[in-house]
Parts: C-alpha cells; structure tokens; sequence
C-alpha cells in the first residue's frame, strides 16, 4: 500500500466525505491526522493547495487582553478631556446607544479624563500612555488600529465575537481556521496552542472558557492544544512516575507488535493509524520538554523579556513559550492576559496590568527581529471591547472606572506584512464614536487571513450546507493601508 | 482527489430511471438553490426552481422539452456571461451532470417532495438469494442490498466477540469473564437471545442509554456562560437513566421530556423530565440585557427540539428564510413560540437553582413535606387574617403611642459599635462599646442628605472610618450588623462593612452588595472554605432601605439571616462550605474591604455592628428606628405608607396574636426548610399564564422585532391539530402523530447509531436537503414504522437490532469489501470503531475491578490534573477550584463526571466528548496522540492497570496464566501464542528494570487513591503494572 493510500484510508472519513466535491487543502487534511503523517502524506502533493495567494505570515502570536483596555488610558489620547472633568457626556455623542445594565440606571455619565500623560513617539507620532514606556521604544514597528469596533457590550458575547467571528457560541476561532488552512510545520508540535498567562492583579478577573479556542464545525484537531502553565504544560505528556523512557519505549513496542497482529487479523485500517497515533505521541514526549526548557535561553532573553519570563505562568514566560514555539513550527500561538476589565479603580489596576506585559510585547517584538521571524509572524494585541470615557461609579481626580464601550477600541499588530509605524482610524474627542477609517472585527479578520494567504470569501467550509466562513455573511475589507 | 467523492447512494453514475430526490436534487441544491431556492431574500431573478410549477411558469423548465427549457440552456451556454451557475460562485456542473438534468426534464422533469417528508409506511421485505442467512427483517433488506453490490455478509463473529460487543452496546461496559464463558458454554438454542435479555434488564441499560440522551439534551452541571457556576441538575439524568430502564415508551418519554409540566396533575417525576427544557447555556453575566439572552434561550430550545425529534437544522432559518429546506424565517419563530413562554427569567442569577425549580425530597421524606406543604398555606391564611383584623387594636395603641415606646425597643446591649453618620461635621463621630470617639472624615467621603433626618455619608470609592478593634468576630460566635443604605442603580459590587483582609485568601466577615443584592461573606480561605449568602430579589435603586444580617455562630449558611427593613429575605447560598477561624488582623472598615472592593455612588447611615445574634423583632425595630419620626409627627402628616410601615412593626413586636401566629406558621416553614436542606431539586418548564407568542427578528437580532406570531408548525410538516393546545404539549402530541414523516424515522436511526456508530442517515442531526440520503432508505422505513407500532418500545427496537444476522457478523475487512464498503453503509460487517470517551474510562475501571456499582445521584470529580478549571474560571465562581473526591467517587461511571461547560472533563474532552454548550446527537471520532497520552499516562488508568496486575498476581502464579488473567477481562479471550511471546518479551525488559529500580517500582504502584495490597514485591506488582497498561492501549480494547 502506498502512502497515499493508506493515507486516505486512514484519515477519519467524516470530515471530508461529507464535503462531496468541496475538498479540504492537502495540508489541512495532513493536519487531521497529526504531524506524524503529514509528511509522509503530503510527499508529491502541494502543500500550499489552500492558499489563494502568497502568504506574508507564516505563523500569528495573539496576545489577548480580556475584559478590555482602556483605549484612553493607554493610546487614545484626548487632551481636550481635561476640561471636561466630571461634566456630563454630552447626550449628542452618546446618542441614545445602548450602554450595559451596570451603568445604564446611572444618574449621570460624569467624564473622567485620563490621568495619565502621554507621548508622541515614533514616525508615526502615534500617541502612547506613560503606563507603557517600553511599547513606546519599539513604537516603530506597530500599526496602530484606534478605529476598532464591535456590537458586543458584554464579556462573553464580545469576547467571542473577537475570536470566532460571531456572538454565538459553536463556531470555530481565527486560530482553528488557520490551523485547517495552512496545517502543520513540526510533526512533533501541535499546530494551534493557546497559553492562558497569570495576571499579578486579579481584582476583576473575567471569565474565558475552552469553546474560545474550539474547532466548531471544523475538526476536533484544529482546537488548540492547551499548555499549561502548571503541571504537565500537555495534559498527560510525562510519563507515570517509576516509568523512564526506554520502559515506555519496551511498552510502546509491544503495543505495536501486538495491534500489528490484530490488523492481519481484523484488517481495520484505522489499527494502523493508531499505531502511528502512539509513535507521534512518543515524540511529542521528547519535543514538548525541549520546547519548554528556558532554562538554556541566554540571558541576554531575559534583558528583552523581563526576569518574570522566568517565572511559570506569567505573561512574559507564556510570550517567550510563544517565541520558542513558533521557531519550532507552532502555526498560532493565542496568549489569554486577564484582569483588564476596569469597572472601577483604574488608578489601582492598569499600572499592574500594563507591567505586566509592557516589556514582555516589547521583549517578544524585538526578539522576533533579531531573529529574522518578525517578517512572517504577525504579533497580534487586542481586546474584545474598548472603555467608556464617562466613570461608573464615583469619579476623583486620583481615580475612576470605566464600562465596556464598544464603539472604539485600540489593537495593534507588529510583523507579518503589517507596515511598522502606521495608525488607522481617528475617535472623536471623546474617543466615543469613531470619526474616520472604522475597522470591524470581521475587517480585522479578513486582513489576518489575507496575510496568511487566504482569501476570505473563498476561505469556507461546509457546515448545514452552506459555505460557512470566519467573517460571515456582511463584506468585509482588508486593511490595505497598514500593509507593507 | 476525486477519489473523495463518490457517495453510495448519491452517485452521478447514469441511473436506470431517473428519480429526482436521489439523482437531481442534489445538483440542483449544490448549485442552483441558494440563489434559486427557498430563500425569497437571496432570490435571484425572481426564479425558484426547487418547485416544479414556479419554474415552468417562469419557462425555467419546459417537462419533456429540454430545448425550450432556459434553465437546460444556460447551463449549456458557452457564454460566460450567462452561463449557470455564475461563474463567480466557482460552482461548476460535471458534463455527466449535465446530461442527467437533460433527460430529466426530457423524462418529464418529474419532482418528489424530500424523501424525509413523505410520511414512512411499511415497506415489502425485499426477496433475498441468501434467504437462510436472514434472522429477522433487518437483514432481508440488509442481504437484499448486499447481494446487489456483490458482496458477502461476513462469517457470524465468534462468541467471545459477541458477548463483548452485545454488552458494550446494551450497557457500556465489558462483559465479566463468567457472563463471557457461560455464554461460550451455553449450548442452548436461545442463548443468545437470553444474554440479549439479561443486558436489557441490566440497571447499566439505563445509563448506558441515558448517556447517548444527555448529549442531545445538552446536559451539564454549570450554566455555561461566563461565571459558569454550579447548576444543581441531576436529578434530570437520574431521571433518564430510571425512564430508560423502565422502558418507558417514547412517545411518553417524549411528551414528558417536552411537556412533563403542562400533564393535568403533573407529579414530581413529570415535572423533572420537563428539565429536558432546563439544560440550555445560560448567563449571568453583570451588565448583560435580559431580552437578548431571553430570545438566545428560546432559540436554543427550538433547535435542539428540532434537531433531536425532527432532524431539522432549524437554526437556518433564524436569521433568514432556510436556503435549502422548506422552512422560512416566519415558520422558526412561529415554531419558536411554542418555547418562548416560560416564567424563567433571562438572567440565571449565578445560583444552583434558578426558578421555577420544584424541590425533589428524598423518599423517606416524602410524607412529611407533603403534609408540611399543606399546612402552611393555612397557617399563612391565619396570618393575613390577623393582619387584616387587628387594625383597630393598632389604632387604639398608636393613639396614645409616644416616640419613645419604639425608641426604647432598639436594642443597646452587646452594641459594639454605633456610628451614626447624620451630622454633615468635619470629622466622624462613633462609639466603640460604648466610648465616644472622632476620626478624620476622609476625602472621598461627603455629606448628603439622609434617612433619620440631618445628613449622611456618601461615598465615592473609598472608606469613611476605619476601626482596629471592631467587629473581631470568629465563626464560632454570634453577631449582627445593620445600617441604612442607598444604592445606585448599577450592578456593581462592593462591601458596606468588613473586617477582611484580602491578602490572607479573603479570611474576614463583610456585609456586601452585588448587582444590589445585599448579603455577606464569612471566610476563612475563599472560595474552598467559606460562606456567602445574598439576597434573592435586588433592592430597589436610589432609595433608602434597612438592611441587617444576623448569624448564629454555627458555620452554616442556615443559621445566616439577611433582613431588608426588617423582613426576613429570601436568600441564595453561594458558598456553604465554612469551617475554622474567620478572625483577622485588619481593621474593621465602613465603605470597603480593607484594600479593596469600595462601595461607590452609595449612601450610608446608622450602622450598627452587635456582638450576639439580634433576635428577628430587634432587628424588625432597628428598621423601624425611623418610625419615631412617624409617631412624633402630627397624625394628619402620617403618610399611608409611614403607617403601614407602623403597622408591621407593631404586629411583629407589639401584637401577641400575630406574634403567636407567626410562630406557629415560622415553625412550619423551617420544618419545611430542613426537609429541603436535604433534598435536591429539578429545574422545571413553567408557563406565564398568557398565551404564548414570538417575534419575526430581523436578522435575528433581539431588538429588531418584525411581526408577531402565534405558535405553529411548519408548512412543509403535517398539520397541527385543531383540537391540540397550542403549547409545548400540543406541539410534543404532534411530533407523535402517525403521519408526522419525521419523528419516528430520526428516533430509530439515532438508536441504529449507537450500536452502528454511523445512523441509516449519516447526518442524524441533519434529514434535510443538505444532509445526506439513507443508505438504505427502506430499511429506515421499515424501522420507524415497526418502532411507531410497536407502542415506540425501545427496549424492542434495539433487541431487533442486536439479534439480526447483520449485527451479528466478524467485523474482518477483507479486499472487497474495503473497495466496495469502505465506510461500513451497506453492513457487509459487524461494527468496530473507537468506544466514545466515557466507554474508554469505564472500561478500564470495570475490567480492573475498580469501577462503583452506584447509580445515580450528584455529580463527582474524580482525578483531572490541577490548573484545568482554574485557569479559565472566574475568581469567584463556585466552580473555580477543581476539589477532587476520594474514596469511591473517584471510580464512578464516567457519565456522573462533574461537567464544567467552560472547561469540560479533560481527559473526555481529548476523545471527542462534546463541551454540552449545545445538542449533539452525532459526536466526532478522532484518533489523535492526545488520546494514547491519556491511556498510557493518566492516573486513573495507570491505577486501573495497577489494580488489573494486582488481581493478576493474586489468581496465578504461573506467567501465562497471568496474561490470560489480565486478557480475559481486557479482550474478553485468551491471548494467541504469538501474542504471548510479544508480551513475555516485553514483561522481561519491565521485570528487569524494575528488579534493578525499587524506587521507580514503588513510584509507579504509588499511583492513584487505592492502596496497594502488600501481597506482592513491588518490583513484580510494577512490572505486571505495565503489562497490563500495555494491553489497556490496545487497538483492540479501545475499539467496540
């Protein structure tokens, strides 16, 4: 039996028989069946049959900050504010829009300026917050999206809006569909792995939950593989306790032989597929230590990251974890940072949030750079909404706190084909409506997937027999402008 | 790639006779009909072709005259510009697809309704060749399609196969050794048929078959979204699994599970089955609009209903008329209707038991709630009639009332500390056990107006006064505290009082608000030892209220009261799990926590912190400490309300009658509270009294409401019943009616499934024009049909099944049939495919000997790595902490696994176990390195290989005898020679490392809960340890 062959007896059938004449690309199909096989599977067979065009990213690094940041605090910049300390927002910016229930009973919407001064940085002369002095220092290389919007005001619908495309539950996330489309690059790695990162201040943690990073209608296999931050970084990748390798290695030997027999006999083809199932999962064994292990990283990393990459679990550990794994062949890396969800106390709690992963994204960039892997990653940072300018709850000069505002947000990209040192979108001043260059989440979407080489209109799966894509039926555009 | 293509049924090949629904269909619903089809919004050119009369009248087809019929023409066209389909939907038709629609409309150009809503009747059994091979109807259709692929059924399996594919099927679990060698040895003609009996009547049915159910049902034991906390829920699939064994019918199980609640004199156990509509995701999410979760959950009902009894991807039509079924947007909501009238409301509170729940006693308790239950309504009429009566009694006590005669009654003794804030000073005013004190008014802090008269103290995020000695309380000891409060109308959360210090895990008390639901917190480390108690209902915004809480000193949530102008509150546990201390160094603060969590936007007045427990009249005439003003005022300035607020306190303290009443009807209602104490209750279907109805929304979108609508169904479907009610009942009779095409068909291939792995229609979840056709069409007929006359009996139906020759067959793959049958459809085989998530866990547990008999009951956490729930949950939600049981919840049936929806068991999870977000009634089949890792290396298999070679090495001590030990219960047989020499070989290299390792021996046989038996050295228990680990990871075992 050739390769080819027995690869497409082994594949499980349902993904692609289901699909009639809508074939998956080869390196999609590769990926369904694990790293082991994709070689093996593609040998002779284009691996780039997904692609519509030439990819500009190879690989995207997601950094998502949930609960949403405050886009005012941090980039917005609005020094006309300063007057309007504790005045009404003006119902002629408001404009009757809907506001969450936290806020909606309040009796006013007192303004509340930012605390905190900004500077003009970088060719761009984008304007950054002093919460972020190291950002500042690679300014540069970031495109600056200050037009983001979204129609989710509330944590869970927003968050998977920003993910998956959709408020509803069940469909799959950016990183599920890059997964389907561009497959693996390391047979011993998964190729989607998300990091939730520890935050040092947790006084208004949000929930995130694992159907952010699900497949949807797309195959179990292109849900990201978790790696912890505690224990074992994949669920069960060490062996027992008292088991060395060369006993799991007797052990596995025998559990070939043994299901080898049972193949002549039976003749499920799906016996050989389990087979190299556990061959692929030995490797992983050895590939996902010598991936974690940091401790051979120079110290000079360290100068980039910040001595907290050293730590477990912290965000600067999970962007260095990220760093190691794309230069493995890990397709997408998404990062979760929580905590930033600042209904009140924002003096109290920003200054921690920004710490903990201003130098860190500074570190992540710049060592990308160095290594020549910024062109074809694209570094990603975001959350799903933005903050309300108006305080909920009590407002002082020294303090205040902000609800989830959805008509602007501030993201920014860094690599991948995006041109360093641009801003898109202005905000009134207010930074309430967006004034010029809306961007979308589906817009959003649709540049990440363009850089990847897809197009996403064509970029679709069979799903209840329609073309089911990540941007959904509304047309989207790509973000020509901030590309190189 | 074209070798991917080429469905059994669906095939382009040039048929005999043209058949529309197998050969055209499904070109014209590839290509034509999203811009041709039902959809009138994404209609082009006005033309529909899916309907034979719209298109001859648009001279689209011309029957018998492909030249004058356009749609034949422009398919043909070389023009680009014209050609269909548009060159821009890179939709292509193959030549051979072009030429069948050609002689169709040649032929007549004759349409058939979709095959799945032409109502099943009973077909003939086909005539076979092989007539000896058919035992039961089953096969006559199964050989009759065999035979015309010219393939042979395979050799009946051996009987040691059979016996552990019959029980795997019938009860999810291995069949023991014995049961497997009195089967081999049983000579008897029925045999068989009697192992079939004695599984049917295994009580592992039920689970087995309920477990399949809760997938469809979305069941879980958390709300779903975003704080995810618990969901007291199981007594809904204890109540499946009793159904299922009951064999009860499933028209009954039907009608119960989507209208238990509206049955005339609903019992307890119809009311539970209602929970089917109980299971969906919900939010509490602060911030979120009640109407858009309303219209989510409504929608989520109205899928899962029609994907589970109908097969109908019903949520198409949600935003739009469906592109392929004939189901329009109008007909969704209409259809909706029917789920959208329940008294629940949108928003689930983060409590165990969101109403309307009904509380399921445990049986011994039984009589006395009912009797309680009775009694109570007549001790709360007697109260009412009191309050009714002694008004004149109240008039002649309030004329001569002075303030003080309410004044005096507020309690002073054990008053710790009095902070009045009522005089707008520069400084704060208190009293600390009686010693007066100032402290410094702080910044945030300033005066407006107040409840007792003169000012009070509002807030703007932060504390008004800090006392180091007050409030030291420990849980063993009973205080109180109160004060008058005004809330703004958010949802934010903050502490009015506390003593708790944040750093020390939250250790402390408080008095806390949260989306203006007052209650508190007695901690000692949260959230695994601590006690949180909050209101029901919220208080309303922007006005003064009096609230108090009273706690008795026990460590219970049951003895911590909350009052709200001195009414005792109904209130929602939310943790009650405090033991040890609760004292803490930091001070006692008014506004916020000690560094966190400050009151904003709020005022406060008249705190009052006791250190006893107040009894319920003081606490009712601290709230009344207003009504001084009231009784010192001019009668004709009393207001009504100032009165009736009189009123009530004086029936509370002053009036014997209400007072003895009162006691009487309280002692009643506790009675009733500790029956409930230890009951568990069931999230029910409650109708609003109106009559139901939905909106046309745009889009989908809540809040673009078209047209309304009344509840009905479908036009494509069979008519609703003039007679019926038009309510889930109505609609739960209707899917059972005889000539419903739908019901009966998608109910019996589910049932094929389980035992089949793949239904008679592949898309079980999907029996419309996308998902795919029958592969044996008659068969699936002939099924429903049988299976709706037989009284819809379950037990029978999956009897039939096992005991056809079909099922009966070697699952060997030869040459041929890989070619002809690769996928298995035409069952030129027995069934083997990878066991679903919870088989693989159970079997492991079962063959070891660990595996708990118990049925039923509340849901367990048996062994997932730390960090799994925790790093997605929300601090605060009760299910953040994964607390894993000991003792024999760690070796329950998987199927009682605690289910988080935001972060599903893990080990499942990796074998496709869907996240129950929502119904499932097809799961996924992967076969990935993440699962050999949780075979080989998580610890609940290790221990189970442990606990296998323990037995092993106890039975024999002779080494085969030991692998046969280990494979009867593993595989169900003996192992061959050639297998033993492999797993000699491989027992010598582990017995030689582990003679060498003591240490790793023991770390290995150290894995998992159970203790080790000292019977054997540890390097022999290892060693067989990983043998028997070895043959755990079998193809073979993994597979049915």
């Amino acid at each position: 039996m050739n390769a080819f062959e027995q690869f497409r007896l082994n594949v499980t059938r349902r993904h692609f028989l289901g699909t009639g004449s809508h074939l998956l690309g080869t390196a999609a199909l590769a990926s369904l069946v694990g790293n082991g096989l994709a070689q093996r599977a593609s040998a002779g067979i284009n691996p780039a049959a997904r692609l519509h065009f030439a990819p500009r990213a190879k690989h995207v690094i997601y950094l998502h900050m949930v609960g949403g940041p405050s886009q005012m605090d941090l980039f917005d910049y609005k020094p006309v504010m300063k007057d309007w300390f504790d005045k009404d927002l003006p119902e002629s910016v408001r404009m009757g829009q809907r506001l969450t229930t936290m806020t909606s009973g309040q009796a006013r919407f007192p303004i509340a300026p930012s605390m905190y001064k900004f500077e003009q940085v970088g060719q761009s002369g984008m304007w950054i917050s002093e919460l972020l002095p190291w950002l500042k220092k690679t300014a540069d290389d970031l495109v600056f999206i200050r037009s983001m919007h979204t129609e989710a005001i509330n944590h869970e619908p927003a968050i998977t809006l920003m993910q998956t495309g959709n408020q509803v539950t069940g469909r799959p996330c950016l990183g599920a569909w890059s997964s389907y489309g561009l497959g693996t690059l390391n047979n011993n790695l998964p190729t989607f792995v998300v990091m939730v990162a520890r935050s040092t201040n947790t006084e208004q943690v949000q929930a995130i939950s694992a159907r952010l990073w699900s497949s949807g209608f797309l195959s179990g296999e292109h849900a990201a593989v978790s790696f912890r931050t505690a224990g074992d970084p994949i669920l069960f990748i060490n062996d027992p306790p008292g088991v060395p390798r060369d006993i799991r290695r007797a052990s596995l030997d025998g559990v070939s032989a043994l299901n080898e027999l049972n193949y002549q006999q039976i003749g499920d083809p799906q016996t050989h597929t389990r087979i190299q199932q556990y061959e692929l999962a030995y490797r992983m064994q050895a590939s996902v230590p010598e991936l974690t292990d940091i401790a051979s990283e120079p110290d000079s990393t360290y100068k980039l990251y910040g001595d907290a990459a050293k730590e477990p679990g912290t965000f600067a550990n999970t962007a260095l974890l990220a760093r190691r794994m794309v230069e493995r062949g890990v397709r997408f890396v998404q990062i979760y940072h929580n905590n930033w969800d600042t209904h009140s106390n924002v003096a109290g709690r920003l200054p921690d949030q920004c710490r903990d992963v201003d130098q860190p994204c500074y570190g992540l960039i710049q060592d990308l750079k160095q290594r020549g892997m910024l062109d074809d990653t694209l570094v990603i940072w975001g959350g799903e909404f933005g903050r309300t300018i108006y305080s909920q709850g009590g407002l002082s000069a020294q303090n205040y706190g902000r609800d989830h505002h959805p008509r602007c947000f501030t993201m920014w990209m860094a690599g991948g084909g995006f041109k360093g040192g641009a801003v898109l979108g202005e905000t009134d001043d207010f930074s309430y409506n967006i004034v010029k260059d809306p961007v979308h989440i589906r817009d959003f979407h649709a540049t990440v997937l363009s850089q990847l080489g897809f197009d996403h209109e064509r970029f679709t799966f069979k799903h209840q027999g329609l073309d089911q894509k990540l941007t959904g039926v509304f047309p989207a555009r790509i973000l020509s402008e901030v590309l190189a | 790639m074209i070798w991917l293509g080429g469905g059994l049924v669906a095939s382009a090949a040039e048929p005999d006779k043209i058949e529309y629904n197998r050969d055209i269909r499904p070109i014209l619903s590839d290509n034509c009909f999203a811009c041709h089809g039902p959809d009138s919004a994404s209609r082009k050119a006005d033309l529909r072709i899916d309907q034979r009369d719209a298109a001859i009248e648009m001279a689209a087809i011309s029957p018998g005259d492909p030249d004058a019929s356009e749609m034949i023409r422009r398919i043909l066209s070389e023009d680009e510009s014209e050609r269909m389909p548009p060159v821009e939907t890179k939709k292509k038709l193959t030549e051979a697809q072009k030429q069948l629609l050609v002689r169709w409309i040649r032929d007549g150009a004759e349409y058939q309704p979709h095959w799945s809503l032409i109502p099943p009747t009973r077909p003939e059994l086909p005539k076979v060749g092989n007539a000896w091979w058919v035992r039961n109807p089953i096969d006559a259709f199964v050989a009759a399609r065999l035979e015309a692929a010219g393939l042979n059924a395979a050799p009946e399996a051996d009987r040691r196969t059979l016996a552990r594919r019959l029980s795997l099927d019938l009860t999810g679990l291995p069949p023991t050794p014995e049961m497997v060698e009195e089967f081999v040895n049983d000579s008897a003609p029925d045999a068989y048929e009697r192992l079939v009996d004695k599984l049917l009547a295994s009580p592992h049915w039920g689970e087995h078959r309920a477990r399949y159910w809760l997938d469809a049902s979305r069941y879980a034991d958390t709300h779903g979204i975003h704080i995810d906390n618990y969901r007291e829920m199981w007594s809904y699939r204890d109540w499946v699994i009793k159904k299922f064994n009951e064999n009860m019918p499933f028209d009954t199980f039907t009608i119960e599970n989507l209208a238990g609640d509206l049955l005339p004199n609903a019992t307890l156990d119809q009311q539970i089955g209602s929970g089917f509509n109980r299971c969906n995701i919900t939010t509490s999410e602060g911030g979120a609009i009640d109407e858009e979760y309303a219209v989510l959950y409504t929608r989520d009902r109205t899928e899962t209903t029609s994907q589970v009894w109908m097969g109908l991807t019903a949520g198409c039509a949600v935003c739009h008329d469906h592109k392929f079924d004939p189901l329009s947007q109008r007909e969704f909501y209409e259809m909706a209707a029917f789920f959208n009238n329940t008294t629940q409301k949108p928003m689930d509170g983060n409590v165990k038991d969101t109403p309307p729940v009904v509380t399921v006693p445990m049986d011994a308790d039984r009589p006395r709630w009912n009797d309680v239950g009775k009694q109570i309504p007549n001790a709360k009429k007697l109260l009412d009639e009191r309050r009714q009566n002694a008004r004149p009694e109240f008039n002649t006590w309030l004329a001569t009332a002075k303030p003080s005669d309410v004044a005096v009654e507020i309690p002073t003794s054990d008053l710790e500390l009095y902070v009045p804030l009522d005089d707008g000073g520069a400084t704060v005013r208190y009293e600390l056990k009686g010693q007066k004190a100032d402290a410094a008014l702080p910044s945030t802090v300033e005066w407006r107006d107040g409840k007792l008269g003169g000012k009070a103290a509002y807030l703007n995020q932060g504390a008004i006064l800090e006392v180091p000695a007050a409030g030291d309380f420990d849980s063993n000891q009973g205080f109180s505290y109160a004060a008058w409060v005004k809330l703004p109308a958010n949802d934010g959360a903050g502490a009015v009082l506390a003593r708790m210090n944040e750093d020390d895990n939250f250790r402390g008390w408080d008095l806390w608000v949260e989306g203006r639901r007052i209650g508190g917190h007695l901690v000692n480390s949260w959230p695994a030892n601590a006690l949180k108690v909050v209101t029901r209902d919220q208080l309303p915004a922007d006005q003064w209220v009096h609230v108090a809480v009273a706690y008795d000193g026990k460590s219970k949530a049951a003895g911590f009261q909350v009052y709200v102008n001195g009414q005792l509150q109904p209130t929602n546990v939310l943790a009650d799990t405090l033991s040890g201390t609760t004292k803490t160094t930091v001070p006692f603060k008014v506004g916020q926590r000690h560094k966190s969590s400050p009151l904003s936007g709020a005022s406060v007045q008249d705190v009052r912190v006791y250190a006893r427990r107040l009894a319920d009249g003081e606490i009712a005439s601290l709230a009344k400490s207003a009504l001084t003003a009231v009784i010192a005022a001019a009668p004709d300035k009393r207001t009504e309300a100032d009165l009736n607020a009189l009123y009530d306190w004086w029936l509370a303290t002053v009036d014997e009658a209400y007072k003895s009443l009162s006691q009487t009807h309280d002692s009643l209602v506790r009675a009733q509270a500790d029956v409930q104490a230890r009951s568990t209750i069931a999230h029910v279907m409650q109708e609003k009294d109106e009559a139901a109805l939905a909106f046309v929304l745009n889009r989908g979108e809540y809040d673009q409401r078209r047209d309304q609508v009344a509840p009905s169904t479908p036009k494509m479907l069979p008519p609703f019943p003039g007679d019926a009610p038009r309510n889930r009942l109505g609609f739960a009779k209707w899917l059972l009616r005889p000539e419903h095409p739908l019901t009966a068909r998608v109910t019996v291939n589910r049932l094929w499934s389980e035992v089949f792995g793949t239904g008679l229609v592949k898309s079980a979840g999907d029996f419309g024009v996308t998902g795919e056709l029958p592969s044996d069409p008659a068969l699936l007929d002939w099924l429903a049909v049988d299976f709706r006359e037989s009284g819809w009996d379950v037990k029978r139906l999956m009897k039939l099944i096992v005991t056809s020759a079909a099922y009966r067959q070697s699952a060997v793959v030869t040459k041929d049939k890989l070619e002809k049958d690769q996928e298995n459809r035409l069952l030129s085989r027995g069934p083997r495919y990878r066991m679903d998530a919870e088989m693989v866990r159970d079997y492991a547990l079962a063959s070891s000997g660990l595996l708990s008999e118990k049925i039923g009951g509340p849901s367990v956490k048996p062994y997932q790595p730390p960090g799994v729930w925790e790093a997605v949950a929300m601090i605060g939600s009760n299910t953040r902490d994964y607390k894993q049981d000991s003792g024999e919840a760690l070796y329950r049936r998987s199927m009682y696994t605690f289910w988080k929806r935001s972060a599903p068991p893990a080990s499942m999870d990796v074998f496709n176990a869907p996240n129950r977000e929502h119904c499932v009634v097809v799961r996924e089949r992967t076969n990935t390195p993440l699962q050999a890792l949780v075979t080989l290396n998580d610890p609940q298999f290790v221990e189970a290989a442990r606990r296998l070679a323990e037995s092993s090495l106890k039975a024999t001590a002779d080494v085969t005898g030991r692998m046969n030990f280990l494979a009867e219960r593993l595989l169900a047989r003996r192992l061959r020679p050639n297998e033993v020499a492999i797993v000699q070989a491989s027992l010598e290299k582990f017995q030689k490392h582990y003679a060498a390792s003591e240490e790793d021996a023991k770390k290995l046989v150290d894995v998992g809960d159970s203790n080790v038996e000292a019977t054997a050295p540890p390097a022999d228990l290892a060693a067989w340890t990983m043998v028997a680990n070895q043959l755990m990871n079998l193809d073979e075992v993994l597979n049915k």
